[in-house]
C-alpha cells in the first residue's frame, strides 16, 4: 500500500518490539500505560497491532473485548500515530483493520472508546468511520485537561449468534487468531527484525 | 588398511584369528569401537597371541578413537616393540601421532611403514596428505609421482600429481599433466561441470605461468564445455586486457555488464578496456550511457560522484542523496563516508544536506522549488545523516543536537538511539555510549546485529558480566554464554573481552581470551586437513589452491593481530612489571615467565609477518 509517497502496512506486536509500542504511546498520549497494559496487549493477538511507514514504527492499535453490561463489544483502548505521519492515512489502515476484524467475527454488538473532549481531529476521524458521540463521561481522566472525555460508539449488526460461552470468549477469525500470544512469528513488513534466536 | 597374511614369522595368525584381525580392521573403519575392542580381547585373551603386535597396535588406536590416549600409546608402543618390521605398526603409529598433529613424528612413522611395504597405497595417500598440510611441498611431489606409478587408472592420482607440481610453481609440467590427463576423458554429453572446473584450473595454470597467449587460446578453445560463464568472462577480460586486446576486452565486459550490473569490477574493466579509467569526463558519459541501458541499475547512480567533481559532482549528489533519504536508507552514510577524504566534497555534502533538512522542515520537499512532496520520513533520515555527518568530525555537540531532532521526530527508530550511542563512543564516554546502544536493543530484541552492538559496547565499559548475558540470549540454551561463544569461535567477543580486562588489570583473564582466540586460528589451519584428499575428489581444485593460500597466511588475518597486540602488550607488561604481594598461586614462577616470553615471541613474529602482508590496522 503506498500513502504519502511511502509504504505502509501493519505487523504484529510481540516480546521482541513491544518496546517500540511503549516508546510510542508514551510519545502519542499524554496518559501513561501499566505494565499490565502491555502484558494484555501481548495476549491480544489481531486486536495489537504496529503501523509501518517506509519500514518504521510510527502508529499502533490495541483493542480488547468488553464483556460488561451483558453486551459483547469490542474496546478500542488506544490508536495512535506519530505527529509528523498524520493525515497519510495511517489512522485508517489501522481502524480498518479493527473494523474488518469485527465484521469478520459478526458476534459484537458495538465498538467504542474513549476521547478527550477537546480532540476535535479525532471525533471527527472516528465519525466519518459511523462512530457517534453517546456518552459524556466528566473527570474520566485523571492526571490531564480536560479531564472529560466522549464515548464514541458504533453499532455493530451481528452476523452470527454464538450461545456457547467459551466460544464468545475465544473467537476464532478464519482460524486465524488463537487467544494466545502469536510471537514467534517473525514480522516480515520490518526490516530490523530478523528472528534467528533461539527456538521457542 | 591391509595386513598381509603371508608375511613370515610371528606377524602370522590362524584362519581363525586372522578372520577376527579383520574384523577389528572392519569395526575401526565402521568406527564400532566397542565391537573392536572386543574382538582384540578374543585374540589377546589366548596366552598363544597375548603379544601379537599388529592386534595390540589396532587395539590402541582403537582406544585413541575413544579418547584413551595414555593406554592408547602404551599398547601401539608395545606392539610396535614385539614387532619393528610390521608396517601395519607403524602406520597405527603414525596415525596416532597425525591425530595429536605431531605431524613430523607421522611422516616418520609412515616412512618406515613404507619401509616394510613400499607400495601401499593407502600408507602412501596419507603420507602425501600430511606432506601437502604441512607443505613439504618437494615431499608432496615425490610421494605424488610414487602413487601416480602405482595407480596410473585413477584420476586423483593424474590430478594430485599436477596439483604438487603447481604448488612448486612447476607450471608446465602440471599443465602437461592435466592436458594429458584430459585426453583420456571420454567425452559426455552432459553437462558435465567437473570438466568445466578442470578446464577452468588449467588456464588459471596458464594465466600464472605467465603465458597469456596460451591461456587466452586455451579458454577460447574450450569455451563451449565451460558452465562457470561468469569465471569464463571475468577471465577472457582480464586476459585481453593484460595483452592489450582493448576492443575485445571491451566487448567482454560489455557482456559481463549485460549479466549483471552491480559489480564495480566490471566497470573498472570497461574503463580501462575503453583506456578512459584516467579520463573523469569520459568515465562520466559511459556511465550515462550505462544507465541509459539499464535505467534500474545502480551502480551507474552511484559511481559518478567518486570520479565527478564540483558543480558537475553536486548535480550528481543532489538526485542520489534525495533517492535515498525519501526511501529511508540506513547506511547511507556508509554508503558515502569514501567521499569524505576529499575535503572538498565533505563541504559540498554538509551543505547540501543541511539545506535539504531545512527546505524539508519548512516546506516538506528536498528543495523549495521542487514539485514533488517528500515522503514523511525524509526530513527524520535526513537528521540522522547530518548527526552522522557532524560525528564524522567529531563535532559530537552538533551531532548531538540532530539525533536528539531526530528521536524527537521519531521515537521509534532503532538507528536514532544506535547512532546516540556512537556519538557517545567518540566523545570516550564508554558508560553512556552502552546505555544507549542497550536501550536500542531492547527496542528489537529478535534483531542479532544490534544484540551483538550492544554487547560490544557493555565490553568497551568494561561491564564484561553484562555483555556476556547480553550475548546469552542468542547463545545455546543450557550452555554457558561465555563457553558457548568460544565454541562459535566468536573471535570479535573474545578479543574484545581480553581488552576489557587488559583495562580491568585482570592480566590472566586478559591472556586467557588472547589464547583461545589463537586457538582458533590453530583449528582453522587443522580444519583444512580433510580438504587435501576431498577437494582433489570433487575437482574444486581452484578453490582448494585458493584455501591453501589462505591457511599459509591465515595469522595475517587483523583478528589475529588484534589479539595478538593484546597479548603481546601483557606479556610484556608482566615482563616489566612481575607481579607482587600475590599469593603463590597467583605468582608467575620464572618458569612459567619463561615460557611467556617464548609465547610472545612466537606473537609477535605472527604480528610481524602480519605487518609486512602489508596489512593495516
Amino acid at each position: 500500500m503506498t500513502l504519502g509517497g511511502g509504504r505502509t502496512a501493519l505487523g504484529e506486536v510481540t516480546t521482541h518490539n513491544i518496546k517500540q509500542l511503549k516508546k510510542l504511546n508514551s510519545v502519542v498520549f499524554p496518559v501513561s500505560y501499566n505494565d499490565k497494559f502491555y502484558k494484555d496487549v501481548l495476549q491480544a493477538g489481531e486486536l495489537a497491532r504496529l503501523a509501518y511507514y517506509n519500514d518504521v514504527v510510527v502508529g499502533g492499535v490495541c483493542c480488547r473485548i468488553d464483556l460488561s453490561e451483558g453486551q459483547r463489544r469490542l474496546y478500542i483502548m488506544t490508536l495512535g500515530c506519530l505527529a509528523p505521519y498524520r493525515r497519510l492515512g495511517i489512522g485508517r489502515l489501522m481502524l480498518d483493520h479493527v473494523l474488518q476484524y469485527v465484521e469478520k467475527d459478526g458476534s459484537f454488538d458495538s465498538i467504542f472508546l474513549h476521547v478527550q473532549v477537546n480532540n476535535e481531529s479525532a471525533i471527527s476521524f472516528y465519525q466519518k468511520f459511523g462512530f457517534s458521540i453517546v456518552e459524556t463521561k466528566p473527570a474520566y481522566y485523571k492526571r490531564i485537561e480536560p479531564a472529560d472525555a466522549h464515548v464514541l460508539l458504533r453499532a455493530e449488526q451481528k452476523t452470527l449468534r454464538k450461545t456457547n460461552e467459551e466460544q464468545v470468549n475465544h473467537p476464532t477469525v478464519n482460524g486465524t487468531m488463537s487467544n494466545g500470544p502469536t510471537t514467534n512469528n517473525s514480522n516480515h513488513h520490518n526490516p530490523h527484525q530478523h528472528y534467528n534466536g533461539r527456538a521457542k | 588398511m591391509s595386513a598381509n597374511p603371508s608375511l613370515p614369522n610371528n606377524r602370522t595368525l590362524p584362519p581363525k584369528e586372522y578372520a577376527l584381525f579383520k574384523r577389528i580392521l572392519k569395526c575401526y573403519e565402521h568406527k564400532l569401537y566397542k565391537n573392536g575392542l572386543k574382538f582384540a580381547k578374543q585374540i589377546l585373551g589366548n596366552g598363544q597371541f597375548a603379544e601379537h603386535a599388529e592386534t595390540l597396535a589396532m587395539k590402541g588406536l582403537i582406544l585413541n578413537a575413544l579418547g584413551r590416549r595414555e593406554e592408547a600409546y602404551e599398547y601401539v608402543r608395545r606392539g610396535l616393540r614385539n614387532d619393528l618390521k610390521s608396517h601395519t605398526c607403524w602406520h597405527v603409529y603414525g596415525l596416532l601421532q597425525r591425530s595429536e598433529r605431531k605431524y613430523d613424528e607421522a611422516i616418520k612413522c609412515y616412512r618406515n611403514a613404507l619401509k616394510w611395504d613400499s607400495a601401499n597405497v593407502q600408507i602412501l595417500r596419507e603420507l602425501s596428505i600430511v606432506q601437502v598440510h604441512t607443505r613439504d611441498l618437494v615431499g608432496y611431489r615425490d610421494t605424488r609421482n610414487t602413487l601416480f606409478q602405482l595407480k596410473p587408472a585413477h584420476r586423483a592420482s593424474w590430478i594430485g600429481l599436477a596439483m604438487s607440481y603447481h604448488l612448486l610453481k612447476d607450471y608446465d609440467m602440471s599443465f602437461k599433466i592435466l592436458d594429458a590427463f584430459s585426453k583420456t576423458l571420454t567425452i559426455r554429453d552432459s553437462y558435465d561441470y567437473e570438466k568445466s572446473e578442470l578446464l577452468l584450473y588449467q588456464s588459471a595454470i596458464l594465466e600464472e605461468s605467465g603465458d597469456l597467449q596460451s591461456a587466452k587460446k586455451f579458454l577460447l578453445d574450450h569455451e563451449r564445455d565451460i558452465y562457470d560463464k561468469y569465471t569464463f568472462h571475468e577471465s577472457i577480460c582480464r586476459l585481453y586486457l593484460n595483452l592489450g586486446e582493448y576492443g575485445r576486452a571491451e566487448a567482454g565486459y560489455r557482456k559481463l555488464l549485460s549479466m549483471n550490473q552491480e559489480d564495480g569490477a566490471y566497470y573498472e574493466g570497461l574503463a580501462k578496456a575503453m583506456q578512459i579509467a584516467d579520463d573523469p569526463a569520459a568515465k562520466l558519459q559511459l556511465y550515462r550511457n550505462v544507465e541509459r541501458q539499464y535505467p534500474r541499475a545502480y551502480l551507474p547512480k552511484r559511481l559518478p560522484l567518486d570520479c565527478a567533481e564540483g558543480e558537475e559532482f553536486l548535480t550528481y549528489l543532489r538526485p542520489y542523496l534525495a533517492a535515498a533519504l525519501d526511501k529511508g536508507t540506513p547506511s547511507l552514510f556508509t554508503d558515502i563516508k569514501p567521499m569524505y577524504q576529499n575535503p572538498a566534497k565533505v563541504i559540498q555534502i554538509g551543505n547540501l544536506v543541511e539545506s535539504m533538512a531545512n527546505s524539508l522542515r519548512d516546506y516538506g520537499k528536498f528543495s523549495k522549488d521542487d514539485e514533488k512532496v517528500a515522503s514523511a520520513s525524509a526530513l527524520l533520515w535526513t537528521y540522522y545523516y547530518l548527526a552522522q555527518h557532524y560525528d564524522y568530525h567529531r563535532d559530537t555537540d552538533t551531532a548531538l543536537a540532530y539525533i536528539e531532532k531526530a528521536i524527537e521526530h521519531t521515537p521509534t527508530l532503532i538507528e536514532l538511539f544506535m547512532c546516540k550511542g556512537r556519538i557517545y563512543k567518540h566523545m570516550g564516554d564508554m558508560n553512556t555510549a552502552a546505555q544507549w546502544m542497550d536501550e536500542a536493543r531492547e527496542l528489537d530484541t529478535a534483531d542479532r546485529f544490534i544484540n551483538s552492538k550492544s554487547a560490544k559496547y557493555q565490553l568497551r565499559a568494561n561491564r564484561v558480566e553484562a555483555a556476556a548475558a547480553v550475548c546469552g540470549k542468542f547463545t545455546r540454551e543450557g550452555a554457558s554464554p561465555m563457553e558457548n561463544l568460544n565454541e562459535m569461535q566468536c573471535m570479535w567477543f573474545q578479543t574484545e573481552c581480553a581488552l576489557a580486562y587488559q583495562r580491568l588489570g585482570q592480566l590472566g583473564d586478559a591472556l586467557k581470551k588472547c589464547h583461545e582466540v589463537d586457538r582458533h586460528f590453530t583449528e582453522i589451519i587443522d580444519d583444512q586437513y580433510d580438504f587435501h584428499s576431498y577437494c582433489l575428489r570433487k575437482m574444486t581444485l581452484r578453490s582448494y589452491m585458493e584455501l591453501l593460500r589462505l591457511e599459509d597466511v591465515l595469522r595475517a588475518h587483523p583478528f589475529y593481530f588484534k589479539a595478538a597486540r593484546c597479548a603481546i602488550e601483557v606479556y610484556i607488561h608482566l615482563y616489566d612489571h612481575p607481579l607482587q604481594n600475590k599469593s603463590a598461586d597467583e605468582q608467575i614462577s620464572p618458569v612459567v615467565e619463561a615460557v611467556f616470553s617464548d609465547i610472545s615471541i612466537i606473537y609477535v613474529t605472527y604480528a610481524f609477518q602480519a605487518d609486512r602482508r602489508h596489512f593495516h590496522f
